[in-house]
């Protein structure tokens, strides 16, 4: 796993509280209105996103950056590269 | 949720009034917990010659100072005293179960009526 | 005055209103022709799922709110439910403390009290004697641990409407989060979520010409509230269970058309409740109008009548065709008097002589006069019965 320390972002998906398979579904919905080189913060509490997001990043052809864990959640960073 | 016997009693409560001079008066309940009713008796040769009553209540309250009335006029105190919130309940083809104790409160006041007359008579 | 032969009279459309013809229209399709499953991805179903995003835009733009902001609930106590519980599970680590006022409606008070089990902690704010909450009390009673204050728009009982932008401000300012239980206003008077400044409101398809058994939630955007019904990708994962299309479209059409009639409305509905608080303080003494005198709904008026009980008020008006309700009763069996009433400082027994009207626009001037007419007897046949009343004619 990737970490990274107080990564700057363009907009925050908050998926506390959402269960499986929303952490799939939602970043690449908010992905459409980001532009390429921007960074999408999503947050979410479900430990199983920090393998099914960089996963799922690289299938999309998205770059993962890496995580950060907060006092309730995990922050992870996705770059839009296409 | 009530009978037609309730509804009827509750629509033309024929007994409802008040009897100047009675020679009993039972007060039962409160206005604060939902129920108040006053019944008042004549008695004559030992029998309950005119029963009336005053009632502050539910349709359930007024149909049951209604019939508890009907029910006790021309019986003699002793079976007048027999009336109880079962045989109340029973002449109304039945009360809802919350309602139950209004039939109890009818039996009480006539009771309490029937007291207060032998009270003032036997001391 | 002739005498008028009328049968059904309905004064309580504060329990709910009937379904409007051209909502129920609009719902007949989604119950057979378009009954596809709109999480499926074959045209059936995700036509569905786009009738569903249009109805659901319609509903936010009858309190000015944002599509992506309205989930979805089975009824407006959903709603409220999902409101207090969503945002205490999901805010539990920040604080443990909620406020709500001493008059909301059950499913407010029995989900505050549900968190009091589970270790949160309640405060139920007093209100005034028209059911007003204060907010210097408000302000007050806020804590460094509490996450959420609810407080109803306007009351279903006592028709008062509560200074909800004063309210919510006090709560923006201490970053605590705001909901308003809107399901009595909603097609009452105007309802805005900016200008209320909520975070979340609660509203109903029952009071606003929609079928019973749909509601919705909104919630500000990128609030976090935690799900009461786990389930799939429904309501954006915030609530699991195949969407209930038909009744989506009705409380959409429902809304649609709240939104064209809502000043003729309130106009019709003044005119109507002035002349039965006119008409009640002319014709019979002793008797008090509950709530507030101007700050309350257009169609709604309440009075506690002395010396006779509700029930039977209403059992008696219902003779004669007409339709009104009396206050809620307390749980308990002990206590028949409406803790709303009683909340407002209603003598326990001058709030057992509760009856509220609330009228829609279907109802007319001659009805009025028709209930009017109707009341006056009824009040003075089951006053001739009381012997409270005894007492107040001084025999």
């Amino acid at each position: 796993m990737k970490f990274v320390d107080k990564q700057p972002s363009d907009d925050t998906l908050d998926l506390v509280c959402r269960m499986c398979p929303l952490h799939l579904l939602e970043p690449g919905d908010r992905l459409k209105c980001l532009k390429r080189g921007q960074v999408l913060e999503v947050l979410t509490d479900y430990d199983g996103a920090l393998e099914d997001i960089p996963e799922w990043c690289q299938k999309f052809g998205q770059e993962f950056m890496g995580m950060e864990e907060d006092e309730d959640c995990y922050k992870l960073y996705i770059k839009k590269v296409k | 949720m009530y009978s037609e016997k309730v509804m009827e009693h509750f629509s033309n409560p024929y007994n409802a009034g008040v009897i100047e001079n009675a020679d009993g008066i039972g007060e039962v309940g409160n206005p604060v917990c939902g129920d108040m009713m006053a019944f008042y008796i004549k008695v004559k040769d030992d029998k309950l010659a005119d029963v009336k009553f005053k009632t502050f209540g539910c349709v359930a309250a007024i149909a049951v100072s209604n019939i508890v009335s009907e029910m006790a006029k021309g019986k003699t105190l002793q079976e007048a005293k027999s009336i109880t919130k079962k045989t109340v309940a029973n002449a109304l083809d039945g009360l809802p179960k919350e309602k139950m104790h209004c039939s109890n409160l009818g039996a009480k006041a006539l009771a309490e009526a029937i007291k207060d007359y032998e009270k003032k008579k036997y001391g | 005055m002739k005498s008028l032969d009328m049968k059904n009279v309905y004064m309580d459309h504060a329990s709910a209103t009937p379904v409007r013809e051209e909502v129920i229209e609009a719902m007949l399709p989604y119950f057979d022709r378009h009954f596809g499953n709109p999480s499926t991805v074959y045209d059936m179903g995700s036509k569905v799922k786009q009738v569903i995003e249009e109805h659901r835009a319609k509903v936010a733009k009858l309190i000015s709110a944002k599509s992506q902001e309205i989930i979805f609930t089975s009824s407006g106590a959903e709603a409220n439910n999902l409101a207090v519980k969503g945002v205490a599970l999901s805010l539990q680590k920040k604080g443990r403390h909620i406020i709500i006022s001493a008059i909301e409606h059950h499913s407010v008070l029995n989900s505050a009290r549900f968190l009091e089990r589970m270790d949160f902690e309640v405060t139920f704010l007093p209100v005034d004697e028209y059911g007003l909450v204060d907010s210097g009390r408000l302000s007050r009673a806020i804590r460094s641990d509490t996450i959420l204050v609810s407080i109803m728009h306007a009351n279903n009982e006592i028709g008062t409407i509560q200074p909800i932008s004063e309210l919510s401000a006090i709560c923006r300012e201490k970053g605590v989060l705001f909901h308003t239980d809107a399901v009595a206003s909603v097609g009452n008077i105007p309802v805005d979520v900016n200008a209320l400044n909520v975070d979340l409101l609660s509203l109903s398809g029952v009071s606003i010409g929609a079928p019973k058994g749909i509601g919705a939630l909104y919630f500000r955007n990128n609030l976090r509230l935690m799900p009461l019904i786990h389930g799939g990708i429904q309501e954006s994962g915030r609530r699991g269970g195949t969407e209930n299309v038909p009744y989506i479209v009705g409380l959409g059409k429902a809304s649609v058309l709240a939104v064209e009639e809502l000043f003729d409305k309130m106009n019709h509905l003044e005119k109507l409740r002035s002349l039965i608080i006119s008409g009640v303080r002319e014709r019979i003494e002793h008797v008090k109008l509950t709530g507030h005198p101007d700050k309350r709904l257009p169609g709604h008026a309440s009075f506690c009548i002395e010396a006779i009980e509700g029930e039977a008020l209403i059992y008696m008006l219902n003779q004669h065709g007409i339709y009104s309700n009396t206050g809620s009763a307390c749980a308990s069996k002990a206590l028949k008097t409406s803790p709303v009433l009683v909340a407002i400082g209603t003598p326990p027994d001058l709030a057992q002589g509760s009856i509220v009207f609330t009228m829609d626009s279907s109802n007319k001037i001659e009805e009025i006069e028709y209930v009017m007419e109707k009341l006056c007897l009824v009040v003075e046949k089951l006053r001739s019965l009381s012997p409270l009343w005894r007492s107040k004619e001084g025999i």
